[in-house]
């Protein structure tokens, strides 16, 4: 955008191609349009997917007008009327809610223990915690649905196991942020508390877990944004209709017959997500506005990647 | 001023394999600035976490006022810590920050708001309480740190180079304010650095430290004027530290041999034959004309002149090969010297002080050093 006003600037002193081309001390023009190209290559299907989510027609290929028609003004088809469309909504909604809330506090206690623990094991136990965030998902999917059948049997398929499947893998993610912000944190604060009289449980609860909330939540983010979008771990463990997620109607429906409902659901739960996302960010910078702007981008850059 | 006394008993610390404290014994006495200095790795900070709780000891025992404490986690110590990273609460205000520890005393709240309040005084920062430490500068933020550990009157204040993240000017103003401080308040400071003017120009008492144990431990002047050893000679201040031979002892002095020159030493520890250097200050060389002679008078050449303002540093190279730095002061009365110039110059036998070798320490380079082109 600014290029532009460079470049007409440029003309008027007749500056020659190759310098334009390859000015050291001009601006990055070729990495801005190699990033330009990237990011609209990446959002176009998902503007079109949204687009099409306010079509008039029943087609989800050729433009027909906008309409509301597909997220509730329709009688039977729109996602407001549809039962089956509104129950893979709230369940994947009910879902995501009860992964956020075990997997972050849970994955806080875990971050706060393996630093603590220092001694043999702690090395294997610190990357076995990691190792769901490599482990192929379907092979980590197979084996929680042998366990819930076999061993598990007691607890079964369905909500329940969707939901330790969802906690167990988005754990790792939780761990991973949390020990990113006690590192930033460094030991010099605990020390220092201690030092001035608090005990063990002061020194987390007046210390660590207030300078902890940001990253708890961007923890609370990650798990929703983990668990809205997983497909693979719900569709094993899902026991029956009731326990079906968006992702797995959006994807049993678009063999038949589907309609530009499935596109408004995706739209309702992208909302869902940037909502979070604004949510979260908002949260970090209220609770890092002590810290230097550099710092607290830095970190919310490291836990978000 | 019967509180804070601090005693060390064969303190050791090991870390695996590796010694960081090897048993150290150690009296503090109340209200005394005790400074800990050695160069990195010596176990002085290892020490301080010792006697904070931050660390348990392997061996040994740490007694405060008698009681032995080496067993009593921090929280329940009553000494305090001022830290390098000032390690401020970033989510706290300063006014929060200073009365975190209170908390943890018996005090209604109205106490509360009054000792804050001193403490924000006494480190000059009454005005900065509702600010985060995030907005406060460098040294500010250590003077906060300072105030939060002050205000739970502890008998001990631990100080982990708290001057040490902070620019030289800043670090002048923070000593005289530390010291002044320390004073008022007749609390015992140990105090950790590397830094050896911070270490001369506020403590009572110095312990310089070297590889888990302590060197030489006494006053300032003591630790500057006569070192027990090499180590402590090089470590504080500039010396010169020349290799020579002992001779025997006889009632006026020792006589010792630098090369074919022959110098008196007025008090040497070490015996005949010994292998020993000798120590002389920069300041106590003097320089006199090419071809004075008399007693520990040798001839040299000046090898480099560095003016340093109000002094300036002379190295000269004595005629057996060993070089010299002899501080001269721009007072005008000294003759101005050039590289190259012949000169004799003069250690005084009172200024000479005889120290066992000590292969880890550098003596005076030899001609081996690279020699400008006259």
């Amino acid at each position: 955008m600014s290029a532009t006003s460079v470049e007409t600037a440029a003309t008027k002193e007749r500056v020659s191609l190759r310098d334009r081309l390859a000015n050291p001390w001009g601006r990055p023009r070729f990495l801005a349009i190699v990033t330009w190209v990237y990011i609209i290559w990446s959002l176009v299907p998902v503007l079109l997917a949204i687009r099409f989510a306010f079509n008039s027609g029943r087609s989800r290929t050729s433009l027909q007008g906008w309409s509301l028609r597909w997220f509730w003004q329709d009688p039977t088809l729109s996602v407001f009327h549809d039962p089956t469309l509104q129950s893979a909504l709230t369940h994947s909604l009910e879902l995501a809610l009860i992964v956020m809330a075990i997997a972050t506090p849970l994955g806080t206690a875990l971050a706060l223990g393996m630093r603590r623990w220092i001694g043999p094991g702690s090395g294997i136990a610190n990357i076995v915690l990691l190792l769901p965030l490599v482990t192929p998902e379907l092979v980590f999917a197979v084996g929680m649905f042998l366990l819930f059948t076999t061993a598990f049997g007691f607890i079964g398929l369905g909500t329940t196991a969707q939901a330790i499947g969802q906690v167990t893998f988005t754990l790792s993610w939780v761990v991973l942020i949390v020990r990113g912000r006690l590192a930033t944190i460094g030991r010099d604060v605990e020390e220092a508390a201690a030092d001035l009289g608090a005990p063990p449980l002061h020194v987390v609860g007046r210390v660590l877990l207030p300078l902890l909330v940001p990253a708890m939540a961007a923890s609370l983010l990650v798990s929703f944004a983990l668990s809205i979008d997983d497909f693979v771990v719900s569709q094993y463990l899902a026991s029956g209709a009731d326990t079906t997620t968006v992702p797995m109607r959006i994807y049993s429906q678009a063999r038949g017959g589907p309609t530009p409902a499935l596109n408004a659901l995706a739209t309702i739960m992208l909302g869902f997500t940037l909502f979070a996302l604004a949510l979260a960010y908002f949260v970090y910078q209220m609770m890092t506005r002590g810290e230097t702007k550099e710092s607290a981008v830095k970190t919310l850059a490291m836990e978000m990647g | 001023m019967s509180e804070g006394d601090i005693r060390l008993v064969g303190l050791v610390k090991r870390f695996g394999d590796a010694v960081a404290v090897n048993g150290i014994d150690l009296h503090v006495t109340p209200g005394e600035f005790f400074t800990m200095l050695g160069p990195s790795g010596c176990g002085k900070t290892t020490t301080l976490r010792l006697i904070a709780g931050f660390e348990r000891p392997t061996e040994g025992k740490i007694l405060l006022d008698g009681n032995d404490m080496s067993r009593t986690p921090p929280h329940k110590r009553r000494v305090n810590t001022v830290f390098q990273s000032y390690a401020l609460f970033p989510h706290k205000s300063v006014y929060d920050n200073v009365a975190f520890g209170l908390r943890y005393q018996r005090v209604t709240k109205a106490e509360v708001k009054r000792r804050v309040g001193e403490a924000m005084a006494l480190v000059r920062l009454e005005e900065f309480g509702q600010r985060r430490p995030s907005q406060l500068s460098g040294g500010q933020q250590q003077r906060v740190a300072l105030a939060r550990a002050l205000v739970l009157e502890p008998p001990v204040l631990l100080l982990d180079e708290p001057l040490g993240a902070l620019d030289a000017r800043l670090r002048i103003d923070l000593q005289v304010e530390l010291k002044r401080i320390q004073e008022q308040l007749e609390v015992t400071f140990i105090y950790v650095t590397h830094d050896q003017d911070e270490a001369l120009t506020m403590s009572d008492r110095v312990a310089v430290m070297r590889a888990g144990n302590i060197e030489q431990c006494d006053e300032p002047r003591v630790l500057y004027e006569t070192p027990a050893t090499a180590f402590v000679a090089n470590f504080l201040g500039a010396s010169n530290l020349v290799p020579v031979a002992v001779g025997q002892s006889h009632g006026d002095g020792t006589p010792l041999s630098l090369g074919s020159f022959d110098l008196r030493a007025e008090n040497c520890p070490l015996g005949h034959g010994e292998d020993a250097v000798a120590m002389i200050r920069p300041e106590n060389v003097r320089l006199e004309p090419h071809g004075t002679t008399g007693e520990n008078r040798v001839p040299g050449m000046v090898e480099e002149v560095v003016y340093l303002g109000f002094h300036q540093e002379v190295r000269v190279r004595l005629a057996n090969g060993t070089l010299v730095k002899v501080d001269v002061p721009n007072d005008d009365e000294q003759a101005e010297l050039e590289q190259g110039d012949p000169v004799c110059v003069h250690l005084p036998a009172r200024h000479l002080r005889v120290l066992a070798a000590d292969a880890a320490v550098p003596s005076a380079p030899a001609a081996e050093e690279p020699v400008v082109a006259a």
